[in-house]
């Protein structure tokens, strides 16, 4: 396995917010969300999903429930809240400033 | 509202901890199970797939950890970790804490004792249901009205209810074979009815009833032992038997307030026509007092229709005032009380100024000891914020522990305060009892107690070069004159010197008010108080022959010079008269307002007042001779200049002239304050308003040996009758009460904030001495002259107490102006002995604070002093 490129800090917030934006998801889901659809290339350690998330609680992004997972086990599954695609609005124009402008660095460069 | 929402998310959470560890157990568990399921489906073995699991989400604990983490509210770990710190470091500078800790406790004791003092007298309320709804209705003005004058006002039903009241009316209690004075609340039967004042024991006075009493819980406990039998005895006032019925809280609050504690609460009787009431109207709710007045005015015209008096009343002096809280003191003349108190607050509150200038100074004497373990803590790298927090946090346990400290302080204070049996005519007590508002006040306190004394030494110890402090030895430079510390202990000085200028000030006040000569002689003069039960005399006349009686029997028992019956006690009681005058038979009348007295015959002759001109009364100026009067020097130079008035007549608008037979030299009548106030003496004898509470002086060499014979001779005259004989100058008290009260309280802070001051003074030169401890010694060893260098130091210390002083005497000499409301009228505020005195103490401080370590450092073997740090 390549050692998977460090996340840029804050990053982490917006690709949970991203996987969500679809809908309703248990914390597995949203790893196996992020690491398929980046390729495997952005191999966040699983563990750190959680602080992550919980942080999201408390600034009231995500809400969470309990409920029963397609393998039938109890899951807790994290949904936007309407502040949390604010957010995700707000984070995804940033962003994209951000790449931009690290893109137009590095083509004059 | 972000921040707020977190908030509450992260307190919801704390309740939640149990239940959350849970699930995020849970949370893992099914994590790494769906994972591990996964794993096994790609063809590896369960074990492994559990390992891979494991290994991929990695460390469960920093991930509980972390996740714990997110929900916590940092501050208060950082400042838990703060406070552990500081309370840890407190533990090793027991000197350092002891005295802060004191300095603070005095100063936040004091404080909150003073607020707690003023809370009861300025906005304590009367024990009754929704008092803020009672009002004072006072008809034309006048404080009382006629029974009759209830009765209309109270079916009228302009409000939800109406009842009257007579506070302060005595009683006389049989009791066995004795007879004693109580003090009694006269009311009327719906008065329980309307106020919803509170019952401890039984039931209160109920409609209709005019035989039932409900005692106080004092004279429950005092008078009759307790007596847990006592609903359904019967008591005999004024000699009739009434029943008790109910039994008052102990924490029972008058109506009246300011502590006056009665003995009873007896019924107005049916019959009682003569009796006055004030009048306590429940206002309906939401009717504002402005609504209120209009409805009494209107009722005091209707009253005008029904029962038409001689001079109508003045509608528009009605008035209607509050019966709780500060509302009460709008329309009375008790600014001076609230100002007083104000001043109280002011003045304590300079106490705690000085009490966090010390904690200030304590804390940068200890900032700069440890300046190399912050200059340490900021080159590894804290941040200047954190540590000035970390210092803050440590002024704000020393406030908090302070505080606690204060409260204690407060509590023995007030309890001690609670047991004062005050020498008054009327009994006090009061009852003070901390509440919400105390706690709330002392936490405020404490709060800008921490802000106050640790900001600056925070800020300042931060401020310093890192590099400079870590290089030991660099502070045995001498600093600037001007150093934080200095600018401190000026300003500490400078505030109490205001504040021991005042309280200088009152305790002259105080010496100069007892010693003050009101106009009479107090030295040899005992007064007798003597209560008929008015139902025994149900006619003036009928009093009479029981006065000539008593006084010519007084005049014979041995040692008594001279025996007289008296209206209005000097310095007692209050009875003064403003009405249009007219000198002569001139057409012109004078506006004048004089205090009013009816004296017999030897009344100059036993208080000692000399009679200036023409003759005092005798005997025979009764109801068949032609009316005279007696005025006084002011009285006299009003209506004739320097001329002298004996012979002129005196008359008011519609009465007959008075000749004018004596002139008295001018005395004091109600306070010792006052100052130019007219008097008009009357005979006692020519007039027919009579009254059951008689008053007796009696002149002797040595009054107390007279005292036991005065009352046996009184008692004998009506066995019903009770009769108290007390001396003269013991009965000024009500009189020099407001002087020792500002003496014994502006004194006693005064010298806190003084001793407050010199532990501050004295800590701050002995630290600035020692800290020269080296300088000294090298002077000493390369042969200064001891004398010499001894010099040196106290002419520094002193400059520094000098410019104090200097600075504390400019403001003192403007701020204590005002204060000559509270003074009596010969002593200036800006009294030169008070100041000098100040002067004096202080100088005497600073000298003993800087001779004892500077000897200390001159005795030191130089070898010592160089090797010092």
């Amino acid at each position: 396995m390549t050692p998977s490129p460090e996340l840029l800090p804050g990053t982490l917030y917006l690709l949970i917010l991203r996987t969500l934006a679809s809908g309703e998801l248990h914390g597995y889901a949203i790893a196996r969300h992020i690491k398929n659809s980046s390729a495997e290339t952005l191999q966040i350690e699983d563990g750190s999903l959680y602080p992550a998330l919980n942080r999201m609680l408390v600034k009231g992004w995500v809400s969470a429930e309990w409920g029963i997972s397609e393998n039938n086990r109890k899951a807790r599954f994290y949904k936007l809240t309407p502040e949390g695609r604010k957010q995700l609005n707000r984070e995804t124009k940033e962003f994209d400033r951000l790449i931009q402008a690290i893109q137009m660095v590095m083509r004059t460069a | 509202m972000q921040w707020v929402k977190e908030f509450w998310r992260r307190v919801r959470h704390i309740g939640n901890r149990s239940k959350f560890h849970d699930e995020l157990d849970d949370e893992i568990l099914f994590h790494i199970t769906t994972r591990t399921d996964e794993l096994e489906h790609t063809g590896l073995s369960r074990r492994e797939a559990i390992a891979q699991a494991r290994r991929e989400f990695g460390s469960t604990a920093r991930m509980q950890e972390d996740t714990h983490e997110a929900w916590q509210f940092h501050w208060i770990e950082d400042l838990w970790s703060d406070l552990r710190y500081g309370l840890r470091s407190f533990r090793r500078d027991k000197a350092f804490t002891a005295a802060a800790i004191l300095s603070l406790a005095l100063g936040i004791g004091i404080n909150t004792t003073i607020f707690s003092l003023t809370m009861e007298f300025l906005f304590s309320k009367p024990s009754a249901r929704n008092p803020e709804r009672l009002v004072d209705v006072r008809i034309g003005g006048n404080s009382h009205a006629a029974i009759r004058e209830f009765r209309f006002v109270r079916d009228a039903h302009d409000f939800e209810g109406l009842a009257g009241r007579h506070e302060e009316a005595v009683a006389n209690w049989r009791y066995g074979t004795e007879t004693y004075r109580v003090f009694s609340v006269r009311v009327t039967d719906n008065y329980f009815d309307v106020t919803g004042v509170p019952i401890a024991m039984g039931r209160p006075i109920q409609h209709g009833e005019d035989n039932t009493v409900v005692l106080t819980d004092h004279f429950w406990h005092n008078r009759l032992g307790a007596d847990p039998q006592v609903l359904g005895r019967p008591l005999f006032f004024d000699g009739k038997p009434y029943t008790v019925v109910g039994v008052l809280p102990h924490d029972h609050r008058t109506l009246l307030g300011y502590g006056y504690s009665p003995d009873v609460y007896l019924p107005v009787g049916p019959h009682d026509e003569k009796q006055v009431v004030a009048l306590v109207a429940r206002l309906p709710e939401g009717m504002t007092r402005q609504v209120a007045l209009e409805r009494v005015k209107a009722i005091c015209r209707q009253l005008d229709k029904t029962y038409p008096q001689e001079d109508p009343r003045s509608v528009d002096n009605s008035a209607v005032i509050s019966l709780s809280g500060f509302d009460r003191f709008e329309n009375e003349g008790a600014l001076p009380i609230a100002l007083f108190f104000g001043m109280l607050l002011v003045v304590v509150g300079l106490v705690l100024l000085i009490a966090c200038a010390n904690v200030a100074s304590l804390l940068l004497a200890r900032a700069s000891s440890r300046r190399q373990e912050i200059a340490v803590r900021l080159a590894i790298g804290a941040s200047r914020s954190r540590v000035i927090r970390q210092l803050l946090a440590e002024s704000l346990l020393l406030a908090t522990l302070g505080t606690l400290a204060g409260l204690a302080v407060n509590l023995l204070l007030t309890s001690a305060t609670n047991r004062i049996q005050f020498p008054l005519p009327i009994p006090v007590q009061l009852m003070i009892q901390p509440d919400w508002r105390l706690l709330a006040y002392s936490a405020a306190v404490a709060l800008l107690t921490a802000l106050v004394s640790g900001l600056m030494p925070a800020l300042k110890a931060t401020r310093s070069n890192v590099s400079s402090t870590m290089k030991q030895g660099e502070h045995q430079v001498r600093e600037g004159r001007w150093t934080l510390r200095n600018a401190l202990v000026t300003g500490q000085l400078a505030v109490s010197i205001l504040l021991l200028a005042t309280g200088f000030l009152f305790l002259r006040n105080l010496m100069k008010a007892t010693s003050m000569n009101p106009g009479f002689d107090v030295q040899h003069t005992a007064w007798a108080q003597m209560r008929l039960v008015p139902e025994r005399y149900p006619k003036q006349e009928s009093v009479r022959p029981i006065v000539s009686a008593a006084i010519n029997q007084l005049r014979a028992i041995p040692g008594v010079e001279a025996a007289s019956v008296v209206a209005t006690v000097p310095l007692n009681d209050n009875y003064h008269i403003g009405a249009p005058v007219r000198a002569d038979s001139s057409q012109q009348s004078i506006a004048a307002q004089w205090n009013y007295n009816r004296v017999s015959a030897d009344y100059f002759r036993t208080m000692d007042i000399p009679i200036l001109a023409g003759r005092a009364f005798s005997p025979t100026d009764d109801g068949n001779a032609p009316p005279v009067v007696i005025m006084n020097e002011n009285f006299a130079r009003l209506l004739f200049g320097n001329a002298n008035p004996v012979g002129h007549t005196i008359s008011y608008l519609k009465g007959k002239p008075m000749t004018i037979v004596g002139l008295a030299r001018n005395s004091k009548y109600f306070t010792l304050g006052e100052e130019n106030k007219l008097a008009l003496y009357l005979p006692y004898f020519q007039n027919n308003d009579t009254r059951a509470d008689l008053s007796f002086l009696v002149r002797a060499e040595r009054p107390e040996a007279v005292v036991k014979e005065v009352t046996t001779v009184l008692e004998k005259l009506d066995s019903s009758a009770s009769v108290e004989t007390k001396l003269m100058r013991n009965a000024l008290t009500f009189a020099l009460l407001p002087s020792r009260m500002g003496g014994v309280l502006l004194g006693s802070i005064g010298f806190l904030g003084l001793a407050l001051a010199s532990i501050g003074l004295y800590g701050v030169l002995a630290y600035a001495v020692s800290r020269r401890t080296r300088e000294i010694g090298l002077r000493v060893a390369l042969g200064a002259d001891r004398a010499a260098v001894l010099g040196m130091v106290a002419r520094q210390s002193l400059s520094l107490v000098v410019i104090a002083i200097a600075v504390g005497l400019g403001i003192a000499f403007f701020a204590t102006k005002p204060l000559a409301m509270f003074l009596v009228p010969d002593l200036s505020p800006r009294d030169p002995v008070s100041f000098l005195a100040v002067i004096g103490v202080l100088l005497l401080v600073a000298l003993a604070a800087t001779l004892g370590p500077a000897l200390r450092a001159l005795r030191i073997d130089p070898m010592e002093a160089l090797r010092y740090e």
